[in-house]
């Protein structure tokens, strides 16, 4: 029992620096919320009529909430109530100035060097100690539970669904890689996206996952030519799409009626020229496998000597100029400038972003507005993910509270989000400040978590449509790809474990050998509501759930059923009542739905 | 060839009428629907039969998975493929009477060599995605010819493969489709035909059909938990729970992507009693299977195969995916291990299957976006076009290898697309599936429903096998 005392403290020695953080409440810029005390919430009337579609007013509560539905991983009471007051605008202004708490590469590394010493401590063999895919996970919701830093949590996300790396196939047995790549895509969620895909091509856990790390120029005699993989699926996936685009969206038709390619098999091929000769940061020799974790840390590094001489031609029609001496980086930063300006790239990119944030079918006027936002930042500046992030989210399609009453608008809440969104609504925590969670049964349940995908098409696709009125209306509905009968129940089970049950909401797993103790179990605080209820005021706790979870709209009848079958329940503890309400708002289709 | 399923003379009658005036999908989908009130149930009930589509996703070197070991032959596959050759010597030999060549199997597949040399496997040659026939290099350039979008993308050839329209890019599988006109969602337990281990997929959704999904635990599904220990008012609180959560999913919801969640979820909550309490009459198989998760996937579908009278269908599909054939790198291990992974569960469904005395009724064939380059890129091989697929089932004419096991000369070789080694497919994706769907038991009339280019290769009404695998 003593050593398990002290790897305790070992464990809190370490992370304190992380975990004075988790203990604050959350301070959103200037807003302080501490001072706010709001003793009721059911003056919340959902009029579309009074809310608000400009900048700087004051949004009602249910249209802050909705607003952080899309612009963050979950929000609770307080948060709202200090976006209401902020206004939008400001809100964004000040999570752009926002810094980040600590990178998820130095979390992840600490805990691998707590594990590091409890194993000394015990007299464990060393050299059996590694970074494990757990510390990595626990290092993602330390952040998504603490780091102030809101909004760019919720778009690194995004970004990671579009730029995907996985822990499929291989990437997994490399924590680190995995937690530096996307240290990476927050870095970058608030910079320029052409340093974005730079920073994307030229991270070794890319360069395994697209296998364009030692790819070596061609050998013709050899027949060896070189590896297409990233080629493609830079353009496909990452920046251009597979037709040329208007921008807003819509596919430039020739004049036979037909979508015009973006690129062919030849362009694969020339771009894949470009991609030859990286290898490692640390390696002295090219084709060397890793050295080290630490090969998976630092950008891939050019040897000229590996790449391949000559010009390619890119889609456009440009050409890199056969440089003498050969300059491989020279040639990358060619094609990802040519890339970068592509005409596509505005609505392709924000098509997506829209998608990941706000809705699955955005107008061609919602994606012409964002694009034009992409090409020209109001200072000339192209590329500028703020201004994309701020026409998206500012956007009367995605403020108007008149789409939410569109049948045609919306989209299904990936089952991450909903998890984080829960989290953060009623900041689950523990004593321990640790938020440990390896996620496995939720992966199981759900296919997924963060940078889990089964392949580089992510975990559902832009474009799929679900049958029934969403494909008959010629719409997409992308999340509904991993929803089925094994993921609704699956889900299900979890919120009845963690709602009704009241059991630890992350899954723990142990660090460095110490025990799952109280201290360490993460629950969910209810505390707020459950005394609400329990002064009789529990269609008032219901409704709190309702503003939190589902901005406040739960359709009247849905409303009725959820307090009449509480009601019902013959329970001397409402407790009890507000852990099914929970449950049942969390399953009901006006949840389901972000609109 | 065995008798077609049923009575859909109307809709092979009116589909060319139909086809003439709209487009291809519109006049599909109104096909199908206008089907779905004329729909009657299979004229065989005793009449079990299953199709497993697996798809080895990522894209299979399958031209490391049947080789040439002809003397000449073999020279040629060496010196095209270089690093990536197979050693002669490993290869498990095979006799192919259809081929001119002699061939050879990849050296980790041990089971699916034996169920070949039994006669109940056999391998598809050069197959690949085609919207009509392309004889070489020339006709390929010459934009005469209609070509498959996105011949060497990931999304679209395992998109083509599952939906058999490669002219364009459709949501509607051929499984799905197939699963549309045959009705074969039982009406008591609502569980579709259409069965996936690997989730939503293309090949299994059709325009009123949906895949049902189940997992390799336990017993395939598993049911919201409910109330334990409430004082002995838990199933008060349960039935109270799943009262009110079914209330709001049966119901209609004005907003599309509503209705669309609570629809789906409401199938599921009904299906969910009727699917465990059929897989758990289910005696337990003596063939022990391998513990990797295709393995156990493999496990599960035996299982459902085996209560096929209890779930009510008589026609199943199945469907899963092994991902990760994506090797840029590592091919040769990475082949090995998964290569024997695939033939492994394979031989134990035939073993399992064997037990219950339902081989003959069950046919399993893989599916690939592509195969890879020839040539190497230094440690892997890149994108290809046509390749070689399995299909296996004691219905099977196995012991052979249908289509033309082409040469694997790079250059001048008129089937090749590039010095890549990318190949022309010489059968089509259409031929091979259309066999399976006529043993299916779906009448020569509807087979251009299901597969709307076939005419372009094979005459349905022709009364000859399109390649002769299984009819």
């Amino acid at each position: 029992m003593a050593r398990i005392f002290s790897n305790a403290l070992l464990i809190a020695g370490i992370l304190l620096p992380v975990l004075t953080f988790s203990q604050k409440p959350i301070r959103i810029g200037g807003g302080n919320t501490g001072g706010v005390h709001v003793s009721s919430s059911d003056q919340q009337q959902h009029d579309p009529g009074s809310t608000l579609d400009g900048i700087g007013k004051q949004p009602n509560l249910s249209a802050a909430s909705r607003f952080l539905g899309q612009a963050t991983l979950g929000a609770d009471y307080q948060t709202i109530v200090a976006a209401s007051q902020m206004g939008y605008g400001e809100w964004l202004g000040t999570q752009f100035e926002t810094p980040r708490a600590f990178y998820l590469e130095d979390l992840t590394k600490q805990l691998t060097a707590t594990a590091l010493d409890s194993a000394l401590t015990r007299g464990d063999d060393p050299n059996r100690v590694e970074p494990r895919l757990h510390y990595w996970h626990t290092a993602w919701w330390q952040y998504t539970m603490t780091s102030p830093d809101l909004l760019r949590a919720r778009v690194a996300l995004a970004l990671s669904e579009i730029f995907v790396i996985s822990e499929v196939p291989e990437l997994g047995d490399h924590p680190l890689a995995l937690a530096n790549y996307y240290d990476m895509l927050l870095d970058h969620a608030f910079g320029n996206y052409r340093d974005l895909l730079e920073a994307i091509t030229l991270h070794p856990a890319m360069g395994i996952y697209l296998t364009h790390v030692n790819n070596p120029k061609a050998a013709p005699s050899l027949n060896r030519f070189p590896d297409e993989n990233y080629a493609r699926e830079v353009m496909q996936l990452f920046s251009i799409g597979l037709y040329m685009l208007h921008p807003d969206g819509s596919l430039i038709l020739d004049e036979k009626g037909q979508p015009v390619p973006t690129y062919n098999n030849e362009n694969i091929q020339e771009l894949a020229k470009v991609f030859t000769g990286l290898s490692f940061g640390d390696n002295y020799l090219f084709g060397q496998e890793a050295l080290s974790e630490q090969s998976y840390l630092h950008p891939m590094w050019m040897f000229n000597s590996w790449h391949e001489p000559g010009p390619k031609v890119l889609p456009l029609g440009d050409t890199i100029p056969d440089r003498n001496p050969v300059d491989g980086m020279a040639d990358i930063h060619d094609a990802l400038d040519h890339l970068a300006n592509h005409p596509n790239v505005g609505p392709f990119i924000g098509r997506l972003l829209i998608q990941r944030l706000v809705k699955s079918n955005p107008s061609p006027e919602y994606i012409a507005r964002v694009s034009a936002a992409f090409a020209d930042n109001g200072q000339g500046v192209r590329g500028d993910l703020k201004a994309v992030i701020r026409a998206i989210l500012l956007d009367p399609e995605a403020r108007d509270c008149y789409y939410v009453n569109d049948p045609w608008q919306g989209m299904l809440r990936e089952p991450l989000v909903r998890y984080t969104q829960l989290c953060r609504a009623f900041n689950a925590s523990n004593d321990d400040g640790l938020y440990r969670n390896r996620m496995d049964d939720f992966h199981r349940a759900t296919f997924q978590r963060p940078l889990a995908s089964p392949s580089v098409f992510n975990f559902f696709q832009p474009d799929y449509q679900p049958i029934g009125p969403v494909a008959d209306n010629n719409l997409v509905g992308p999340e509904f790809q991993i929803t089925n009968s094994v993921s609704i129940t699956g889900y299900a089970n979890l919120l009845h474990q963690w709602l009704v049950f009241n059991q630890e909401v992350m899954e723990f797993r142990s660090i460095a050998g110490e025990d799952k103790t109280d201290e360490r179990r993460i629950y969910l605080d209810l505390e707020e509501e459950i005394q609400m209820a329990e002064n009789g005021h529990l269609a008032q706790a219901i409704e709190r759930f309702n503003l939190v979870l589902a901005h406040g709209q739960l359709s009247e009848t849905n409303r009725q059923l959820i307090l009449s079958t509480v009601t019902a329940m013959e329970t001397e503890d409402p407790e009890d009542q507000l852990r099914l309400a929970l449950f049942l708002i969390m399953v009901s289709p006006d949840y389901l739905i972000l609109k | 060839m065995p008798k077609p399923l049923s009575r859909r003379r109307f809709i092979g009658q009116a589909s060319c009428a139909a086809l003439g005036s709209t487009t291809l999908l519109s006049s599909l989908a109104s096909l199908m629907g206008t089907n779905k009130l004329m729909s009657t149930s299979l004229e065989d009930p005793g009449d079990y039969k299953a199709l497993i589509c697996i798809l080895l996703a990522g894209g299979n070197d399958s031209f490391n998975m049947l080789v040439p070991r002809g003397e000449s032959e073999y020279a040629e596959y060496a010196a095209t493929r270089t690093d990536l050759a197979l050693p002669r010597e490993n290869l498990l030999p095979i006799d192919a009477p259809s081929q001119n060549k002699l061939l050879g199997i990849h050296p980790s597949m041990t089971h699916v060599h034996q169920l070949y040399q039994q006669g109940n496997l056999a391998f598809m040659t050069n197959v690949g995605t085609l919207v009509e026939p392309i004889s070489n290099e020339q006709e390929f350039r010459s934009g005469v010819k209609k070509l498959p979008l996105g011949i060497y993308s990931h999304s679209d050839q395992i998109q083509q493969w599952q939906t058999a329209i490669p002219q364009s890019r459709e949501a509607i599988g051929w499984g799905g489709r197939m699963a549309d006109l045959l009705q074969e969602t039982d009406t008591n337990t609502g569980i579709s035909m259409n069965i996936s281990l690997s989730g939503r997929n293309v090949f299994q959704s059709g325009q009123n059909t949906l895949e049902y999904s189940i997992s390799n635990r336990g017993n395939g599904v598993q049911g919201v938990e409910g109330y334990r220990y409430w004082n002995g008012n838990q199933g008060f609180l349960t039935d109270l729970r799943d009262g009110a959560y079914k209330n709001m999913v049966d119901r209609m919801y004005a907003n599309v992507f509503e209705q669309t969640v609570g629809s789906l979820t409401n199938q599921t909550l009904e299906s969910i009693e009727s699917f465990e309490s059929a897989i758990q009459q289910v005696a337990p198989f003596t063939t022990s299977f391998g513990e990797h998760y295709f393995s156990q996937n493999m496990h599960m579908v035996a299982r459902t195969i085996a209560a096929n009278s209890l779930l009510g269908n008589r026609r199943q599909t199945f469907f899963m995916t092994f991902g990760g054939w994506d090797h840029h790198n590592e091919v040769l291990n990475n082949q090995e291990y998964m290569l024997g992974v695939v033939s492994k569960a394979i031989g134990d469904l035939y073993a399992a299957l064997g037990e219950i005395g339902l081989e003959d009724k069950v046919t399993t064939f893989t599916i690939s976006d592509f195969a890879r380059t020839l040539t190497s890129n230094g440690n892997g091989s890149d994108h290809a076009w046509g390749g070689n697929a399995i299909v296996a089932g004691g219905a099977v004419n196995g012991g052979d290898v249908y289509g033309d096991y082409p040469d694997l000369y790079v250059r001048d070789n008129p089937l090749m697309v590039s010095r890549r080694g990318n190949l022309i497919p010489t059968t089509a994706a259409d031929e091979f599936f259309a066999e399976l769907i006529l043993w299916f038991g779906v009448s020569p009339n509807d087979l251009s429903i299901i597969l709307p280019n076939i005419n372009n290769f094979y005459s349905p009404n022709s009364r000859q096998a399109p390649l002769g695998f299984i009819l």
